[in-house]
């Protein structure tokens, strides 16, 4: 914690298993003293971007700057050892045969490791009663919360994370969460977080970048990524959505739901045909089949105490694929009842390049998924 | 280990989510576009590890290729010749029929031993389960003497079913109890409430648990079967082992000892090939997180005191009469039998030997358990299955393929002294070696290692503070495991020992074919107590290896 936080910079970085492309030129920028989620289903290339981040696996193409020096190129290659980069592995990979004492100290200097320093650390995680347990005598949490410490008590000018919460169980995980999250802010230092969890990602990060086909596919704020994804993959990605066919003109959509104000750049074309985004709690539910709105049917909801989320089929002649909503949980709507939706605006929308390809795949998806959900009564 | 939970944990939690989420449109479309899946991170072996292992390889099989060099030396017509005998057809059946009959007994009494131990609420179970292993550490020859030194009966193959079942069938009791330890009892709990009665889930469940553990055993003992020279020479029992000593040691009798042995390695393959086949690809891992619930044991009830008999007769057998026989020459020798110089001589000689074939084939089983362990990979399998072969070449077979070749081709050089004995073990030995390293390397993750490295700590100061302590018992267990085993040896210790010198084994054999009991007794107690050392740490590390495997870490 001595040490100012430092930037990293990730440059066009390759590497392949066997005939396996992992990495495909990824880019990643982190600001120092940050917290930069790294989000991508598994198998998607997080951890071994992490790994060459870390200094255990070599990229075959690209650079990686830590502060302002090359860690990674074609001809240098910083060991681990001396990046001075904290790395918290999925199990946490705590030492068995050392006490938490002794892992946290692992690292630092040999006077110092029964000095304050340890104990400092283990105050600050939260385990000032358990220096002298050793791992297995830990629940899941306590365990990355002293990988965690032992991570931070060296002094690195970055931590890594690999998925430090994917082991706990769910109830923990908030929890620890939030714990790593506020012992990460006191330390001021860069942090990457990997994770697959987007909640997690959006709840914890100053930024997020989502990893896709070897490359970053958008770095950007949470809110920013949730409300304005740079394509409509990465808008079903993250978050839920609902994908709507429209017409632009100007600052104005045309859609099933009347005209809708859109906020990002569209091209300048008049009645260009665009994809719309409209996440769940944008969709307002009107109980009753008379008033203003599409009318639709309940297909199924799912009740969730704050809210609910429900999946409407409105009427065809109007809206070809389902509508997922979230509804206040007071709400009571029943599978099969008559309902009428509307959009609260602004949305967001992409020009329809390939209007068949990609909505009809997605349609596709939506009927097969609704053949699963009860469904009462016809439309017409 | 850890790995195994962590990965257990990740999938579990991925099929949770999966299922959350495929009703939702959005998770459809999710999947179609990122979910491709990546083969698992593999970086390719250091060079140095592989040629490490590729030179360990080369050693172990050394005796192989001797024996195949020596085969084509005496022509194959000749070695045909000698194969194609009345008398290889009789040894192969005594062979035979003693192997099936012994194999089959051991799993029987190896199972419900382990059983009865492990699962249900035996009086005095601790006890029992020290006092069913410790037959492990008597080697075949003293308990072989024990018997046909008290009762002329035991003898031909009534004696050799008797001896060699009461004294092997610890190799199946140990990995079944270990496997049985293991296991999920949930399992035995699930099929009962599948409605499976008491009987149908012992035989579809338990055993089934237990079914790779059992064969295990069987192998083993199969292929001490194979190997055994001494036991059989007392019993006067003629297998393939005996007829080849007597052909190499007392006829000088090359060709014939040659073609025999191939006979017998054949046999021994066919044991390990059969076992490979047989086991099948089932996977008997527990499925849930490891958290071990303690098992509800089974009542014996009425049946308590008829099972503590067979217990009481069991050790009576295996142990009482071995080590009763050796105290009761001792008193019945007289004074003069017991030569301390003698024994403290032969003690040391036997140490010395053991002590430093323990080491090296525990440095040699290094390269091969680490390739094996954490590099996965074709290359790395394939060098660690070649090695297996050594299971299949009898002591007998080492001794006389390093002893002909080290006359043959280097002048006589080597033959008969202490580093060809040692080398001798060392090949002997090295699956034991590697079975201990292996599970001691699982022991230290390399992700420890890349944790300890990213705190700043060179490969060297990774190797001393986080490597070695992790990898130390198992490293022990594995030396001391190999020790007992040298202790033990007889067969390729008579062929190979340096001239002049005796070792306990030999100089109780010695005295024992010469019929002096009393004399020979004393060196059949020592070589227990020098082996029981040993096998109690051997006991002690592989108890505890459940117990750290299932650490959360």
């Amino acid at each position: 914690m001595t040490t100012a936080p430092a930037g990293l910079a990730a440059t066009g970085l390759h590497k392949a298993f066997g005939r396996q492309p992992v990495l495909t030129g990824l880019d990643l920028n982190v600001p120092a003293g940050t917290l930069t989620a790294v989000l991508g289903p598994s198998g998607s290339g997080k951890t071994t971007l992490l790994r060459i981040l870390a200094g255990f696996e070599r990229p075959e193409r690209g650079s990686v700057t830590i502060g302002d020096v090359i860690v990674d190129d074609k001809r240098r290659h910083v060991p681990a050892e001396r990046r001075r980069v904290g790395y918290v592995s999925q199990e946490g990979s705590l030492f068995p045969h050392l006490t938490v004492e002794a892992n946290v100290g692992f690292g630092v200097r040999r006077r110092q490791r029964h000095g304050p320093r340890v104990g400092d650390l283990l105050d600050a995680v939260g385990l000032t009663g358990l220096a002298r347990r050793y791992p297995h005598q830990l629940s899941g949490g306590q365990q990355q919360r002293v990988a965690l410490a032992r991570a931070l008590a060296v002094g690195p000018r970055i931590v890594l994370l690999d998925e430090p919460f994917a082991s706990l169980d769910a109830s923990l995980r908030a929890q620890v969460r939030a714990d790593v999250h506020a012992i990460l802010r006191q330390a001021e230092t860069t942090a990457v977080v990997i994770t697959h969890d987007q909640d997690e990602a959006l709840s914890i990060a100053n930024l997020v970048a989502v990893i896709r086909g070897g490359k970053i596919a958008q770095l950007a704020p949470p809110q920013d990524l949730y409300f304005r994804p740079a394509d409509p993959d990465l808008a079903c990605f993250v978050g839920e959505a609902n994908l709507i066919d429209g017409v632009a003109d100007g600052g104005l959509a045309c859609t099933p739901f009347g005209v809708l104000a859109v906020h990002s750049a569209l091209p300048a074309v008049p009645s260009a045909p665009v994809t719309l985004l409209v996440r769940p709690e944008q969709v307002e539910v009107r109980p009753g089949a008379e008033g203003p709105g599409v009318p639709g049917r309940v297909l199924s909801s799912g009740f969730y105490g704050h809210d609910a989320v429900i999946r409407v089929a409105p009427d065809p002649s109007c809206l070809p694929s389902p509508i997922i909503a979230r509804v206040p949980g007071h709400l009571r709507v029943l599978p099969g009842s008559a309902i009428r939706i509307g959009v609260r605006g602004p949305v967001i929308a992409w020009p329809r390049h390939r209007p068949a390809d990609t909505t009809t795949h997605r349609t596709d998806s939506v009927a097969a998924a609704s053949v699963t959900a009860p469904q009462r009564g016809s439309h017409r | 280990m850890t790995g195994n939970r962590t990965r257990h944990d990740l999938g579990r939690q991925d099929e949770i989510r999966r299922a959350e989420v495929t009703t939702t449109r959005v998770a459809r479309t999710r999947q179609g576009v990122f979910g491709d899946m990546v083969p698992a991170r593999r970086t390719a072996p250091p060079r140095i590890l592989i040629g490490a292992s590729g030179a360990v390889a080369a050693v172990l099989l050394a005796p192989l290729v001797f024996l195949l060099i020596e085969a084509r030396g005496a022509g194959t017509g000749t070695i045909a010749h000698l194969i194609w005998r009345p008398l290889t057809a009789s040894l192969l059946w005594n062979t035979v029929r003693l192997t099936v009959v012994v194999t089959a007994l051991c799993a029987i009494i190896g199972t419900l031993a382990a059983w009865c131990v492990e699962r249900t609420d035996l009086p005095g179970r601790r006890v029992w389960a020290v006092l069913v292993v410790i037959p492990f550490a008597i080697p075949d020859f003293v308990v072989s003497f024990g018997w046909a030194s008290l009762a002329t009966w035991v003898q031909g193959f009534r004696g050799a079913v008797l001896v060699m079942t009461l004294a092997v069938y610890p190799l199946v009791y140990l990995p079944v109890a270990a496997s049985l330890r293991g296991a999920d009892p949930g399992q035995e709990e699930t099929a009962r409430s599948l409605g499976l009665g008491r009987a149908r889930t012992f035989v579809r469940v338990t055993l089934a648990q237990a079914r790779g553990a059992i064969l295990g055993g069987c192998v083993l003992v199969a292929l001490v079967l194979l190997a055994e020279y001494g036991a059989f020479e007392i019993l006067g029992y003629q297998t393939f082992t005996t007829e080849i000593f007597t052909e190499f040691q007392v006829s000088f009798n090359v060709p014939t000892a040659c073609a025999l042995s191939l006979v017998l390695v054949a046999l021994s393959v066919v044991v390990l090939g059969g076992d490979t086949a047989a086991r099948g690809r089932g996977r008997l891992a527990r499925t849930g997180p490891l958290a071990q619930r303690m098992t509800r044991r089974h009542r014996l009830g009425r049946a308590t005191l008829p099972v503590l008999a067979g217990f009481v007769a069991l050790t009576g057998l295996a142990l009482g009469v071995p080590l009763g026989a050796s105290v009761y020459w001792i008193f019945e020798g007289g004074a003069h039998a017991i030569s301390g110089v003698s024994l403290v001589y032969a003690g040391w000689h036997t140490a010395l030997y053991g002590g430093v074939a323990a080491a090296l084939a525990t440095l040699l089983s290094l390269p091969v358990a680490l390739l094996a362990v954490r590099r996965g990979g074709r290359g790395g399998r394939l060098l660690e299955r070649s090695t297996y072969l050594v299971l299949a070449m009898p002591g007998l077979v080492i001794a006389l393929a390093l002893s002909y070749f080290a006359e043959r081709y280097a002048g006589g050089f080597g033959y008969q002294s202490a580093p060809l004995l040692i080398v001798a073990y060392a090949i002997l030995f090295f699956p034991l070696a590697l079975v201990g390293v292996r599970a001691s390397v699982a022991h230290a993750p390399v992700g420890l290692e890349e944790a300890a490295r990213s705190l700043g700590q060179g490969r060297l100061a990774v190797l001393g503070r986080v490597t070695l302590p992790l990898v130390g018992p198992g490293l022990a267990a594995a030396f001391c495991l190999v020790f007992l085993a040298a202790v033990t040896e007889l067969t390729a210790t008579l062929i190979l020992v340096p001239t002049g010198v005796q070792t306990l084994a030999t100089q109780f054999w010695a005295y024992q074919q010469n019929l002096s009991y009393g004399q020979a007794a004393p060196f059949a107690l020592v070589i227990i107590l020098v082996a029981a050392a040993p096998g109690y740490v051997i006991s002690r590390y592989f108890d505890r290896l459940p117990a750290r495997a299932t650490r959360p870490l």
